[in-house]
C-alpha cells in the first residue's frame, strides 16, 4: 500500500520528465544564454568578450530610432490584438448560429491561419503592387478605378497594410478559440434567457461574454505574445524599410543582429522584449484569475 | 546474456578506434562556400562538372584530403559564420565578401602562410590590395562583377533620344520617356534598399569625384561631391523619374521591371543578361558607363568577394593544414576549373591565367575585363564598412522621406569617425 502511493507521488513527474528536459534544454537553457549574453560584449565577428554591464541596453535604448520602434511595435500589438478579438468574436457568433454550409464556412475561415505567414505576406505583395497588383486590376477591370493606385505611397499606409494582413491572419485562431467556448455549453442558458425576455443584445453581454471569458483570455494572451513576436509579414512586406520606420522590436533586433552585425544591442533587446512579455501575460492571468475567484 | 552484450560492446569499441586510425592520416577542411546562384550547390557538390562534383574531383586528385564543404545562401552566411565562431568552430576556409572584421579579430592567417606563390601572383594586383590590412593580404579574391547602366535600346529608339552619358542628358532623357509614355514607363531605376542601398550610393558619389573615402584613406562622408551626389539622386525620385519605392523595390525589383519593359534605365552588374534570359524576358538591351557629373570622371562600381582562411590553433600539424588549404585554392583557381566556375554564374575572374580562356570562348568578356581596370571598389578593408554601408542606406532613405541630405551625413560621418 505504501508503495503504491510512493509510486502515485512520483509517476506524474516521471511522465513530465521529457517535456521538463525538452524545456530545458531548448528553452530555459537559451533564455539563460541571451541573458548572459546580453551583459557580455559581442564582437562583429561573434566572439564573446568580456562583462559590460548594461552597456549593450544603455546601446540599445539610446539609438535613436529605438522610440520609433517601441512605439511601432505597440501600435502593432495593440490594433492586431484588439481588432482581431474583435472581428474575431463577431465571425464565431456567425459560425457558431447554424446556417446551410456551416462546416465550409468554418473550413474557409480557417484557411489564412493555416496558410504559412510568409507565403501569406508575399501574396498580400502581390495583391497590393503598383506595378501589376491584383486589387488595381480587379478595381479597373470593374470600371471602379481609372488608373492605376498606389497603395504604398508612404509607410504609414505601407503599415497600415501590414496591421491588416496581421489581422487578417490572427482572426482565424481567435474565432476558433471563442467557437470552442461557445459550443461547450449549454443552449439551455439561452433558452432560459430567452424565457426571460432578453433581446440579443443582453443575451450576448449577460450570456455570452461571461461565459466565453476564459477562452478570449487565452486567445487574448496568446494573441499578444504571438504578435509581439510576429516577424514574417513586417520583413516580408517593408523590411522595416524605409529607415526603420515600419521596424517592430522583433524586425528591428533582427536587422540589428543579423544585418548590422550589432549583436550585443541585439541580445539586450531580446532580453527588454522578453521582460515586456512576461510582465504582460503575468499581469493578464493575475488579472483574469482575480475576476474568476469572485465569480 | 550479460557477457555476449559486454563482448559486443569491446567489439564496437575495437571497431570504432580502427575508424579512428584509419581517418588519423588525413586532414579533413571544413569549407563554405556562398550559393551565388542555382548552380553554385551542383557544381561544388552534386554532378555540375561534367557528372561529377568539385569535392569529389577534389578529393580523388588530393588523396590525404577531405573536404567538409557546405554551400550557405548569402542570407544565412553571417549568421552561420558567426555562429561557429562563437562556438569556437569556425570553419578552415570561407568564402564571403567582408574580411576585416575577423582579420582585426586576429581570426584569420595571412594568405602568404598557405597560398602557393605561382597562383599568389597570379591574381590581379589591384583585386589582392582590396584586401590588405596593416600591409598584411588577409584574403584572396574569389571573383568580381562590374555594374554598368543598361538601357532598353527600344524605348530609347521609339522616343527619339541618344543614351545619357552625363547627368544632366539623363535628367533630360528621364524627362522626355516620361512625357512620352505618360508615366506608363519608369525612367530611371532605384534601388535604395537594406538588400544593396549602399551599391546606389557608390553609383552617384564616384560619378561626382566624391566617395566613402577622402585620399588618405580616411571616411569622407559628408563630402561636398558626396551631399550633392545625394542630393541628385533623391531629386530624380522626387521628380518621378524613378520606380515608386525606392526604399523597398530591390535590384531584382528593377531588374525585372526592366525585363517587362517598365523600366527603361537601370544599373546592374554584368550578370544581367544571364538573369533576363534565365526569366524568359526578351529585352533589346545596351550598356553604357554610368552617367556622371559634369566635369567630374566617370566611376564604375566593382564587387568582389574573397577567400580566406581561419586559423586553428588544435591541428596537430598546421604546416600540413596549410598546404592542404594551398591544396584546396589550388585546384579551384586551375583554369580549367576556375573558367567553368566563373562563367557559370557570368562572373568576372579575379586570376589573369583565367581571362585568355574566358575571351576565347566569349569575345563578349573584353570589354568587361577592361572595365575592371577601371573599376573602383568598397572600402571593405576597414573595419568600420559595415555600420558605414547600413549608415548610408539609412541616410540615403531618410533623404527619400525629405530628411536634409548635409544633416543627415554629416551625423553619420560624426558617428562613424569617433
Amino acid at each position: 500500500m505504501n508503495s503504491i502511493l510512493i509510486r502515485h507521488k512520483w509517476e506524474p513527474y516521471l511522465w513530465l520528465l521529457p517535456s521538463i528536459l525538452l524545456m530545458t534544454i531548448f528553452v530555459i537553457f537559451p533564455i539563460g544564454i541571451v541573458f548572459k549574453l546580453s551583459f557580455s560584449e559581442i564582437s562583429k565577428a561573434g566572439i564573446v568578450g568580456a562583462f559590460t554591464g548594461l552597456e549593450n541596453f544603455r546601446l540599445a535604448i539610446t539609438d535613436k530610432v529605438f522610440g520609433t520602434v517601441m512605439l511601432n511595435t505597440l501600435y502593432w500589438v495593440a490594433s492586431v490584438v484588439i481588432l482581431s478579438t474583435l472581428l474575431g468574436f463577431i465571425v464565431a457568433m456567425a459560425l457558431n448560429s447554424s446556417f446551410h454550409g456551416r462546416k465550409i464556412a468554418r473550413s474557409i475561415v480557417v484557411f489564412p491561419w493555416a496558410t504559412s505567414l510568409v507565403i501569406q505576406a508575399s501574396i498580400w505583395n502581390y495583391i497590393i503592387n503598383f506595378e501589376y497588383g491584383n486589387l488595381n486590376n480587379i478595381l479597373m477591370n470593374l470600371g471602379i478605378l481609372k488608373d492605376a493606385v498606389n497603395w504604398r505611397a508612404s509607410y504609414q499606409i505601407e503599415f497600415l497594410w501590414e496591421c491588416g494582413v496581421g489581422i487578417f491572419v490572427t482572426i482565424p485562431f481567435v474565432s476558433f478559440c471563442v467557437l470552442a467556448g461557445l459550443q461547450s455549453f449549454d443552449d439551455a442558458y439561452y433558452e432560459a434567457a430567452t424565457v426571460d425576455g432578453a433581446g440579443f443584445w443582453n443575451k450576448l453581454t449577460k450570456v455570452t461574454l461571461p461565459l466565453v471569458r476564459p477562452s478570449l483570455t487565452v486567445s487574448t494572451v496568446l494573441n499578444i505574445i504571438y504578435v509581439f513576436n510576429s516577424f514574417p509579414i513586417i520583413y516580408t512586406i517593408t523590411k522595416g524599410a524605409p529607415a526603420n520606420k515600419t521596424d517592430t522590436m522583433v524586425t528591428y533586433l533582427y536587422m540589428l543582429a543579423f544585418y548590422d552585425q550589432r549583436k550585443g544591442p541585439a541580445t539586450a533587446l531580446s532580453v527588454i522584449g522578453f521582460v515586456i512579455l512576461c510582465i504582460v501575460a503575468g499581469a493578464y492571468m493575475v488579472i483574469s484569475m482575480r475576476k474568476d475567484e469572485t465569480l | 546474456m550479460r557477457k555476449l552484450a559486454a563482448l559486443f560492446l569491446a567489439f564496437l569499441l575495437t571497431v570504432s578506434c580502427i575508424g579512428f586510425a584509419v581517418a588519423e592520416g588525413d586532414i579533413t577542411l571544413d569549407v563554405i562556400i556562398c550559393q551565388y546562384g542555382n548552380n553554385t550547390n551542383n557544381w561544388f557538390t552534386g554532378t555540375g562538372m561534367n557528372g561529377k562534383s568539385f569535392v569529389e574531383l577534389f578529393e580523388e586528385a588530393n588523396p590525404g584530403i577531405k573536404l567538409n564543404l557546405e554551400v550557405v545562401s548569402w542570407n544565412d552566411v553571417y549568421t552561420v559564420v558567426s555562429t561557429r565562431i562563437s562556438n569556437n568552430n569556425a570553419p578552415d576556409i570561407l568564402n564571403i565578401d567582408t574580411f576585416a572584421d575577423y582579420a582585426t579579430e586576429g581570426l584569420l592567417m595571412p594568405v602568404k602562410d598557405y597560398c602557393p606563390e605561382e597562383l599568389y601572383n597570379d591574381f590581379f594586383p589591384s583585386f589582392i590590395e582590396q584586401s590588405v590590412i596593416d600591409g598584411t593580404v588577409w584574403a584572396v579574391p574569389d571573383l568580381a562583377s562590374a555594374r554598368a547602366m543598361y538601357y532598353n535600346a527600344d524605348i530609347f529608339k521609339e522616343v527619339g533620344i541618344e543614351v545619357p552619358t552625363t547627368w544632366a542628358e539623363l535628367e533630360d532623357a528621364c524627362q522626355a520617356i516620361l512625357d512620352f509614355y505618360d508615366g506608363a514607363v519608369y525612367p530611371w531605376g532605384l534601388d535604395m534598399t537594406t538588400d544593396e542601398g549602399q551599391a546606389a550610393f557608390s553609383y552617384y558619389v564616384w560619378n561626382n569625384n566624391g566617395g566613402f573615402v577622402d585620399a588618405e584613406g580616411n571616411w569622407a562622408l559628408n563630402s561636398p561631391a558626396n551631399v550633392e551626389a545625394v542630393k541628385f539622386a533623391v531629386g530624380l525620385y522626387e521628380k518621378g523619374y524613378t520606380n515608386p519605392s525606392p526604399a523597398t523595390q530591390t535590384r531584382y525589383d528593377l531588374q525585372d521591371m526592366f525585363g517587362a519593359g517598365k523600366l527603361a534605365m537601370v544599373i546592374a552588374p554584368n550578370q544581367l543578361p544571364t538573369y533576363l534570359t534565365e526569366k524568359g524576358y526578351t529585352v533589346n538591351l545596351g550598356t553604357a558607363a554610368l552617367p556622371h557629373n559634369e566635369g567630374a570622371a566617370s566611376g564604375a562600381t566593382g564587387v568582389m568577394d574573397r577567400v580566406m582562411a581561419f586559423k586553428d590553433g588544435s591541428y596537430p600539424d598546421q604546416a600540413a593544414r596549410n598546404a592542404a588549404i594551398g591544396k584546396f585554392l589550388e585546384f579551384f583557381y586551375k583554369p580549367e576549373n576556375y573558367t567553368g566556375w566563373v562563367s557559370m554564374e557570368g562572373f568576372l575572374p579575379a586570376v589573369s591565367s583565367a581571362v585568355s580562356f574566358l575571351v576565347e570562348a566569349d569575345p563578349s568578356f573584353e570589354a568587361w575585363l577592361s572595365v575592371l581596370d577601371s573599376c573602383q571598389f568598397y572600402p571593405t578593408a576597414k573595419a568600420e564598412w559595415i555600420d558605414v554601408k547600413q549608415g548610408v542606406i539609412e541616410v540615403e532613405q531618410n533623404a527619400l522621406l525629405g530628411g536634409d541630405v548635409q544633416a543627415l551625413l554629416d551625423e553619420l560621418q560624426a558617428k562613424i569617425a569617433k
